[in-house]
């Protein structure tokens, strides 16, 4: 392990290579071109690859390609480009293809203001592609937390063959930390799993036991099918309710049935709480910073980073805030992921404390607005 | 221990360089723990230029990114002085470059005032490392990394023909 | 014993019949190419674990279901950045894209646009029946001004585009029309641009009897192969102001463009393997 001094940006190129990353395809987009700029010139002194190409549209797509040809594989964007990858996206998760895509939020809609910060994409970062659908998303906070998150991401999505959303936001991307590197053998890399039959007996969606199938590849002789179409375990399609029964449950329960082993948090004084601030992504370092105010004020106040956003672990997250008389969601949007949570803590207070701000929040700010409802 | 400082001045005083040198000395070669961030107005010369850092020797207590209530401060100029002096709090240590500072605002701080730019150019031979000297300054009476630490972070960080001068202008106030 | 088909091997026989309808022109273009393939394979030229068909939406691009090859059956219009994606990671395939007009010209022609200007290593099948026929007779950009559709039933105020110009203008190292009137010479067409690096690019002139047929009178599918067979001019070295074509005229066939540039996998491999002074991967 040593030690760098990185933004969270550049801690997200650095750990997808400790990753097993080969192959970047991407779009240059405000805030996160540093990120395809370090791959570009770092990625081909391992072996790797870096392309770019015309839009967002056909970097999510080789993206896809590239991972059928057993490379991990991972592209960055903004809102706006993520908006053109969602049809992508979708076909990623019928065909069960390994990526990650790593989402820095910027000001929106639209174009807003490119350089700067918010959190309006918590949602569609996987709500966003048709097909009903969740994909799982991480959410750091810091630059260790990028580096640390952006392995997850790799490892969730090469073990339930999914698409991955590395979810950062431009305060994040250029704020800078010390950042513990993994060498080689010191964090867990996972690989996906490979048929153990010959090409004549696979089956290229037939999940043999669990819910993920073996995946072969491009160039392996197995005679892969990826396939768009609902189709069944030897991917031929099938337009029959029976096999989209079929198929839509197993792509459900392999993501939601995963929530429990993929959550993961950080609180302070949760041993003690009454009110916690709950929060993610940036955010949740004015969360943190506004509960210390508040528990000099008497309050026993808590935080609750999320590192982990989707899928929500209904179960864990009821245990979890058990004690806590009141719950504040603290977020730069109108409320999103508030109306995630009020669903799941249904037997206490939840309120939303919707901060609009094109920067990290001020501590003091959340200070207030929690004062007022305490 | 959480420790925060304010590092600002005038685009093209180095400051953003000055706060890279400093975060990565301590994130590289102690076991402090340090998040930073970085403001500049969107011109290169004559805006704004400012960076945050927050120390603590526990990861969770290195919680923000921005300063609130600076500990330590260096100020390269008059402007930003006075816009960002209320971030300074009591009792702190305050870097002040004389050079580019007529009026300080009395306040209660332990305030060093040197003439940086001029001894940069003067006696260390280039205004460019004024940032670097102050830097120099601030190490030797804070304490809050080592010299040595601080040298190997400019090597890592200032193109290869600039090292030297780098760390002559870095050491004229650890020699004095 | 069943009977069975010298082409059956290359084939997932257990999903014929196809989806096209009875004589729809795609089972002659499939045909042929897997003539080709096959000769190639029988030379040692591919190998068959080495040969990828990528397709994305529509008749064509449905192709990918049937041929017994790694093969991808993506969105509409993204064929081609998968496929290039693919050749970068592994260089050793040949990586076939087929599509029809609208997937290759209209959704993906900004790829198409841009793996042109690569010079991407991909042979890019648009199979041409001027018609969009998945979705019942609408436009498309290749579709003959004047023509109905339905989406123009006062007749295609727009003209064709001619993507053979295309091709030819942005860099492909071939560029060539074929035709399913002209099976043998789709054949060999096919069989040429598999041994070519750098873009090959083959437009090949379909009948879709069901939906364009019946909209301009020839419901019947020898009919309307009878008709576009005679509006057929086979050509050698043919001009690339000659690929121009429209109902009346008709249609040239032929070689436009065939040259040896180097591929975009060569000037990729020289410019960053010269960057990292490796070994490649």
């Amino acid at each position: 392990m040593r030690y760098e001094y990185l933004t969270g940006n550049i801690a997200i190129a650095e750990a997808s290579i400790t990753s097993g990353l080969r192959f970047y395809a991407g779009y240059p987009i405000t805030p996160t071109s540093d990120i395809f700029e370090y791959l570009a010139r770092e990625l081909p002194k391992y072996g790797g690859h870096v392309i770019q190409f015309e839009d967002e549209i056909a970097s999510i797509n080789a993206v896809i390609g590239a991972s059928w040809a057993c490379s991990k594989a991972m592209t960055a964007t903004s809102g706006p480009g993520f908006s053109l990858m969602l049809e992508a996206l979708s076909l990623a998760v019928i065909t069960e293809t390994p990526l990650v895509v790593a989402y820095v939020m910027r000001t929106g809609p639209s174009t807003g203001v490119p350089t700067r910060s918010g959190q309006y994409d918590v949602l569609q970062s996987t709500y966003g592609f048709h097909g009903g659908l969740v994909i799982p998303v991480l959410a750091p906070s810091t630059p260790q937390e990028a580096y640390d998150l952006t392995i997850k991401a790799f490892n969730v999505s090469e073990k339930l063959r999914t698409p991955v959303v590395l979810l950062s936001d431009a305060v994040i991307a250029h704020t800078y930390g010390k950042v513990a590197m993994r060498e080689k053998g010191e964090v867990e890399v996972v690989e996906r799993s490979k048929p153990s039959v010959p090409p004549s007996e696979y089956r290229p969606y037939d999940p043999v036991d669990g819910l993920v199938p073996p995946m072969a590849c491009f160039g392996d002789g197995y005679g892969v099918l990826v396939e768009s179409l609902t189709h069944d375990e030897r991917g031929y399609y099938s337009p029959r309710t029976d096999s989209q029964r079929k198929l839509m449950w197993r792509l459900y329960r392999k993501i939601a049935e995963s929530a429990g082993q993929i959550f993961e948090y950080s609180s302070l004084y949760l041993d003690s709480c009454d009110v916690a601030l709950v929060s993610y992504g940036s955010t949740a370092l004015s969360a943190q910073v506004a509960t210390k105010v508040l528990r000099e004020r008497g309050v026993r106040a808590c935080s609750v980073k999320f590192k982990t956003l989707f899928p929500v672990y209904e179960e864990g997250l009821a245990k979890l805030l058990e004690g806590v008389e009141k719950v504040f969601v603290v977020e730069n949007n109108t409320g999103l992921y508030y109306r995630e949570l009020r669903g799941v803590l249904k037997d206490r207070e939840v309120v939303s404390v919707p901060l609009i701000d094109l920067d990290v929040p001020p501590p003091q700010e959340v200070v207030e607005v929690v004062s007022k409802w305490l | 221990m959480r420790i925060e400082i304010l590092i600002a001045g005038r685009g093209g005083q180095g400051i953003l360089l000055l706060g890279h040198i400093l975060g990565a000395a301590i994130a590289k070669y102690t076991n402090l723990h340090v998040l930073g961030s970085e403001i500049y107005a969107a011109e290169t010369r004559g805006g704004d230029s400012r960076v945050d850092l927050v120390v603590a020797d526990r990861e969770e207590e290195a919680d923000f990114i921005k300063v609130v209530r600076a500990d330590i401060a260096l100020f390269m100029h008059q402007l930003q002085l006075d816009a960002y002096e209320s971030l300074v709090k009591d009792g702190a240590l305050v870097f002040i470059d004389r050079s580019n500072v007529t009026s300080v605002p009395r306040r209660n701080w332990r305030v060093y005032i040197e003439p940086y730019t001029d001894i940069a150019e003067k006696e260390v031979g280039s205004g460019r490392v004024a940032n670097v000297v102050a830097l120099g300054h601030l190490v030797k009476t804070t304490s809050i990394v080592s010299p040595e630490a601080v040298e190997k972070a400019i090597a890592e960080t200032v193109p290869k023909e600039w090292v030297d001068l780098n760390i002559k202008a870095f050491r004229y106030f650890l020699a004095r | 014993m069943a009977v069975t088909h010298p082409l059956d091997r290359y084939l997932r026989v257990d999903r014929i019949p196809t989806m096209w309808c009875p004589g729809c022109g795609l089972g002659i273009a499939l045909g042929a190419m897997l003539r080709a393939i096959d000769r190639r394979i029988e030379e040692g030229v591919l190998k068959r674990e080495n040969v990828g068909f990528v397709g994305g939406i529509g008749c064509t691009a449905r192709m990918t279901l049937y041929p017994q090859f790694d093969s991808a059956h993506v969105i509409h219009g993204r064929a081609i950045p998968f496929a290039l994606a693919v050749k970068i990671v592994k260089p050793e395939m040949k990586m076939i894209v087929v599509g029809g007009d609208g997937d290759i010209a209209a959704i993906g022609g900004n790829h198409l646009l841009h793996a042109l200007k690569r010079n991407a290593d991909l042979l890019v099948i648009m199979v041409n029946n001027m018609i969009y026929g998945m979705t019942g007779g609408q436009l498309a950009p290749t579709t003959p001004r004047g023509l109905y559709t339905t989406t123009t039933p006062y007749g295609n105020p727009e003209k064709e585009l001619n993507v053979i110009k295309l091709a030819a203008a942005l860099g492909a190292n071939y560029v060539a029309r074929s035709s399913i009137t002209h099976p043998q010479l789709l054949e060999r067409t096919i069989y040429k641009a598999l041994a070519k690096r750098g873009l090959a690019f083959v437009e090949v002139l379909s009948t879709c009897p069901e939906i364009f047929g019946r909209h301009i009178g020839f419901r019947n599918p020898v009919d309307l192969y009878m008709e576009l067979r005679k509006r057929i001019v086979v050509k050698t070295n043919p001009s690339i102001e000659e690929s121009d074509y429209d109902w009346s005229r008709g249609f040239v066939i032929g070689e436009f463009v065939d040259k040896d540039e180097p591929g975009f996998l060569d000037t990729y491999r020289e410019y960053v393997l010269k960057a990292v002074g490796g070994a490649e991967r």
